[in-house]
């Protein structure tokens, strides 16, 4: 496979899943707020802040004309300005897809080109005001539609697996950002009194990495901080946990690097074992009573050279 | 563009008292549908049936989805003239061309004639010169050409095919004679469309197709890629073939992705492909991999920053070194412009008859040529009438057609011709056939049509039984270029 082939098929991969995260994490707050207005007395900016602070994103500057929440959502989602909003995600998703139209098959490529176009026009681009849930919840759908088509249609070959690889990377790094920022923000709220709002905002937390409805398979009553850490960190079987994301990663990359006994493991397979080995083995309460924060954070940037070994090694960018 | 008074003057409405051919007016050019006493012509009648009975909404409802399959399967085209090429959709009229099997095997039998005898030229001229020294073609007009490669003399040249991909431009006159407007032998284009348009019609209007026998043109990548292997060097067994293009960014990128994944091979940019020792390699994820044909989408100027243009950053360094030792072969050749330049473009029935012996079964526009000074005056005394087309220009660029055209373009164009008159030729305007086509409102009007057949040379030559329809979609106009607000017909060749 060309090398600039497969670093288009990883990126493509990576910028739909950031685009649909972004759509998730809004779609959560529009949601999250409707709740807080029957438990909070006061005005409800928790959850808008944490909002920009996992996605690493700076507030733009009211204009004055619109409200905070506005000039938030309109940031997230349609400014080209932002590289990281949806609409510059998808566009970014699709012109890497667009580089390598004779490798992706052409339902692949009508699925994301059909989202592209949707969110350019206006008359549905206008409901993310009216009717956020549908419009978010239609960049969630054309983000699913595209993986569904790939799995089933796409030869699960080496191209494959970089799609998976930039899939799961991605997904792994942005759980632990929330994760990280979450449990910070939300580690005060332990007065009896503040439960109710607690567990609406862990709610949101598990609904904005798609695991609520895991969680309540799995847990009984409030949502408790500790089970949402287990669930979104260490479960082995669940797609969306950051375990299950690196596992999935490092069999890309083991299929990606094929069979060579003898040769020394590379960087990347080097870097994803060993944060791995964390993830397989360490024990939940030595991490909640010791430094989560520090171990997050070790993780994430374990996530980032994994990221720059694998572009290293197959000379992508 | 105006529409030219010649047309208007004659105009003869279709009887028909409702449907979407209401009001149809022919007017003196050769109506594809009707007759001239505007009775539908045998092979359209079916056809004239089916659309007659749509009611507009109906009929907009079909063109809308015509539409929108074009923008979900992302058949774009890029516009320049801005800084950074805008993305379109090539629109497609739903309306289909169809091209009785007689005409069709005068137009085979008449391009195969013409390919065959281009390559026998593009071989002598870079190789013994016969036809210059019997004068046959002056040699000044090779010589001056800018698309003529010297550097390329005596270069051997894989099973002697120059061209192997050719698309050649056919218009119908006032009589309804095909005649040939130019060859494209350097990179043509609008393959992918003419497949794309037939996947698009039989989606839109599968019962009308379905009444049809219409000859399949599925196997055009199939053929190509024959044509490909069977150029490798030193006729490699299992060749690798890779389809080179100058990326997202060119106009034709869709039809470059649409042709690789059709064959089967791996698209490359010039980026991906390096050269060692006159061998050429693309980089994959796996270390180098070796590279036999390339089939180039490449204008010769943009190949080799070595060779050709050095601020070219499309191209490979080293990729023509590696060409001219036989490591690799390119389709179509370096050198191949010369042919279609249409300063050469007047002799090619002399070249029928030198080299085959035989008369052309397509006859050439009527072309004037201000090198000779007789031609000169007449040109320069009618630009009014003509159309004059700078030689080396495609893309419907560098034109000026004197019906529609103003003082100062005629004026601007008296100087250039008389400072270059090898760079120009004119001809007379021909308004081109006319093909019913919708407009908005659900209804249907002529619009001004041509015809690209595609040629494969390889062990044999085959012309693909299928075309791209190019129709000129404002009212009147005789420019039916992709980047001029030309759109595309399905063109179906019937088998009986």
């Amino acid at each position: 496979m060309l090398s600039r082939v497969a670093d288009a098929l990883f990126w493509m991969s990576r910028y739909l899943e950031r685009g649909e995260h972004v759509a998730r994490l809004l779609d959560v707050c529009f949601h999250l707020e409707l709740d807080l207005h029957g438990v909070l007395a006061g005005p409800a900016e928790l959850h808008w802040t944490s909002l920009t602070a996992v996605l690493q994103s700076r507030v733009p500057e009211s204009d004055g004309t619109s409200t905070p929440r506005a000039a938030v959502t309109r940031w997230l989602t349609f400014d080209p300005a932002n590289s990281d909003s949806i609409v510059s995600c998808i566009a970014r998703a699709r012109a890497n897809a667009r580089a390598v139209r004779g490798t992706i098959n052409s339902s692949m490529w009508r699925e994301l080109n059909k989202l592209y176009w949707r969110l350019k026009d206006a008359d549905f681009a206008s409901r993310a005001d009216d009717s956020p849930h549908e419009f978010y919840q239609a960049v969630e759908s054309g983000s699913c539609l595209f993986q569904g088509v790939c799995d089933a249609t796409m030869d699960h070959d080496e191209g494959w697996h970089f799609i998976q690889l930039g899939k799961y990377l991605e997904r792994a790094s942005k759980t632990l950002r929330i994760l990280d920022i979450q449990y910070h923000l939300l580690a005060g709220l332990t007065d009896p009194s503040e439960l109710p709002l607690a567990n609406l905002q862990w709610g949101g937390v598990l609904r904005s990495c798609r695991a609520y409805e895991a969680y309540r398979r799995l847990n009984v009553g409030r949502v408790e901080p500790e089970r949402v850490v287990e669930l979104l960190l260490l479960h082995p079987t669940f797609p969306r946990s950051v375990r299950f994301c690196l596992e999935s990663a490092a069999t890309a990359l083991q299929a990606i690097e094929g069979d060579s006994p003898g040769r020394s493991l590379p960087r990347g397979d080097r870097e994803l074992g060993l944060v791995l080995g964390e993830l397989r083995y360490r024990d939940l309460d030595e991490l909640l009573t010791g430094d989560l924060h520090a171990f997050l954070g070790g993780l994430q940037s374990g996530c980032s050279s994994v990221s720059s070994a694998v572009q290293e090694r197959y000379a992508l960018r | 563009m105006t529409e030219t008074s010649s047309i208007a003057a004659r105009a003869v409405a279709v009887n028909s008292s409702s449907g979407p051919f209401h009001g149809y007016h022919i007017g003196d050019a050769y109506d594809e549908l009707f007759e001239r006493d505007g009775r539908p012509r045998p092979h359209y009648r079916q056809l004239y049936r089916r659309l007659s009975a749509l009611s507009p909404d109906e009929f907009r409802r079909r063109k809308t989805m015509t539409d929108l399959s074009m923008l979900q399967d992302g058949v774009g085209f890029t516009v320049y003239r801005q800084e950074e090429g805008i993305e379109r959709v090539w629109p497609m009229d739903p309306i289909p061309r169809i091209i009785p099997a007689r005409e069709w095997e005068q137009i085979e039998r008449g391009l195969t004639q013409r390919v065959t005898a281009l390559n026998l030229f593009l071989k002598d001229i870079y190789h013994d010169q016969f036809i210059l020294r019997d004068r046959v073609v002056d040699p000044q007009l090779v010589y001056g050409g800018s698309y003529f490669r010297r550097e390329f003399m005596h270069a051997p040249v894989p099973r002697d095919i120059y061209i192997h991909v050719c698309g050649t431009d056919l218009i119908r006159d006032t009589d309804g004679r095909y005649l040939v407007l130019e060859d494209n032998g350097r990179t043509p284009s609008g393959v992918s469309y003419m497949l794309q348009n037939r996947q698009v019609l039989k989606r839109v209007f599968p019962q009308v197709f379905e009444q049809y026998d219409v000859r399949a043109t599925d196997d055009y990548p199939a053929s190509l890629l024959e044509v490909l292997r069977f150029i490798a060097p030193g006729g490699r067994h299992d060749p690798t073939v890779v389809l080179l293009s100058p990326g997202v960014y060119n106009s034709a990128y869709f039809e470059h992705t649409f042709l690789a994944q059709r064959m089967g091979i791996e698209l490359v940019e010039g980026r991906d492909l390096v050269i060692d020792d006159n061998r050429v390699f693309m980089r994959t994820t796996r270390g180098l991999a070796r590279v036999d044909v390339i089939y180039r989408r490449i204008d010769d100027d943009f190949l080799d920053p070595l060779v050709f243009r050095p601020d070219s950053t499309l191209g490979v360094p080293g990729l023509v070194n590696a060409y001219r030792a036989g490591r690799v072969a390119l389709a179509n050749c370096i050198g191949t412009g010369i042919a279609d330049d249409k300063g050469i473009y007047p002799f090619v029935p002399d070249m029928i008859r030198y080299y085959l012996k035989q008369d052309p079964v397509l006859d050439n526009v009527e072309t004037y040529r201000p090198l000779l000074h007789s031609h000169l005056s007449h040109v320069l005394t009618n630009l009014d009438k003509l159309v004059v087309k700078t030689v080396n220009e495609s893309g419907g660029y560098g034109m000026l057609i004197g019906p529609a055209s103003t003082a100062e373009q005629r004026a601007e164009f008296r100087e250039r011709v008389k400072a270059f008159p090898r760079e120009y030729i004119a001809q007379p305007t021909i308004s081109l056939s006319t093909h019913p086509t919708f407009v908005d409102g659900g209804r249907v009007e002529g619009r001004h049509i041509d015809l690209r057949p595609f040629i494969l040379c390889g062990e044999k030559v085959v012309v693909v039984p299928g075309a791209l329809t190019r129709v000129a979609l404002p009212k009147g106009s005789l420019v039916v270029n992709s980047s001029q607000g030309g759109g595309s017909k399905d063109t179906w060749v019937l088998a009986e």
